[in-house]
């Protein structure tokens, strides 16, 4: 509902074409997400455990 | 069993199927390597996190796909509450696939087959391909205009691949058994074989520093370790 209010979804799915290469656009979104997760995975410090005491 | 520990086995014990698959259970993955409290200390980092946020998203798939299967079709597409819970199973669906991808990508690029690791890897990307088959079945299992052109566009694909005989994907029955009963059993199955493969080998070390010493072995036997809870 909310995404359907910020987004209008009544259409069908955009499509990246590149020669013989066709993607929707939610995919290409989502492929590029993982990519962006994948090196802030390996880049961003991991939270240290405190020690106790 | 008799008193005093495994060693005081009675020969009687000895002959029983139980105690031979519980020595050598407990000889393959004692409990404290089963259930450790200690990881080594190159696990602090986010890339190893991905493959628990992949065991934590099936366990929302499960519960909120035996929620839809209680239920049934109607419910999911004309309730409120019923399509909250739809869209519950599609969302950690997408999640699963995410950190599952996100965790494999990790480990090839650390070779997470290194050190006698071969199992674990060939079992997970295993549960990638039966997790297709999943999601795929469920796709068919929607009951609506969606999974009737999927079936359709599924049937011509399987049929050119020479496989279409084995597998009716316009059938919905067929699909619905394989999505709710078949493939989550052979991917919990996988899962928990993967995991245990973890407990047992310990978590893949990165690669070592470029040094012109000699590279240590990748056993995670000799490497540091701090408290760091299970993650596999």
């Amino acid at each position: 509902m909310v995404t359907a209010a910020l987004f209008d979804l009544s259409h069908p799915a955009h499509y990246l074409h590149w020669h013989f290469f066709q993607m929707s656009v939610a995919n290409v979104i989502v492929i590029l997400l993982m990519i962006a997760v994948f090196i802030l995975a390996i880049l961003l410090p991991f939270p240290k455990r405190r020690h106790e005491p | 069993m008799s008193e005093g520990g495994p060693d005081s086995v009675s020969p009687e014990e000895r002959k029983m199927w139980t105690t031979w698959v519980r020595e050598r259970a407990v000889a393959t993955l004692p409990p404290e390597k089963l259930l450790p409290d200690r990881q080594p200390s190159y696990v602090s980092s986010w890339i190893y996190v991905f493959g628990v946020a992949t065991i934590a998203a099936l366990i929302v798939i499960i519960v909120s796909g035996m929620i839809l299967g209680l239920k049934g079709p109607e419910w999911w597409h004309v309730t409120g509450i019923g399509r909250f819970f739809n869209g519950i199973h599609l969302w950690s669906v997408e999640l699963f696939f995410f950190a599952m991808v996100v965790h494999l990508w990790g480990k090839f690029f650390m070779a997470a087959w290194r050190g006698g690791r071969g199992r674990t890897w060939v079992t997970g990307a295993v549960t990638f391909l039966v997790a297709i088959g999943a999601a795929f079945t469920g796709y068919l299992s929607q009951q609506n205009f969606d999974s009737q052109w999927i079936a359709s566009e599924g049937k011509d694909g399987l049929n050119s691949v020479g496989i279409g005989s084995f597998f009716n994907v316009v059938d919905f029955g067929q699909m619905y058994t394989f999505h709710v009963i078949l493939l989550p059993v052979v991917v919990v199955a996988l899962m928990v074989g993967h995991i245990l493969l973890v407990r047992r080998t310990g978590v893949v070390p990165p690669y070592p520093a470029r040094t012109s010493k000699p590279a240590p072995s990748p056993s995670p036997a000799a490497a540091p370790t701090q408290g760091q809870g299970g993650a596999p």
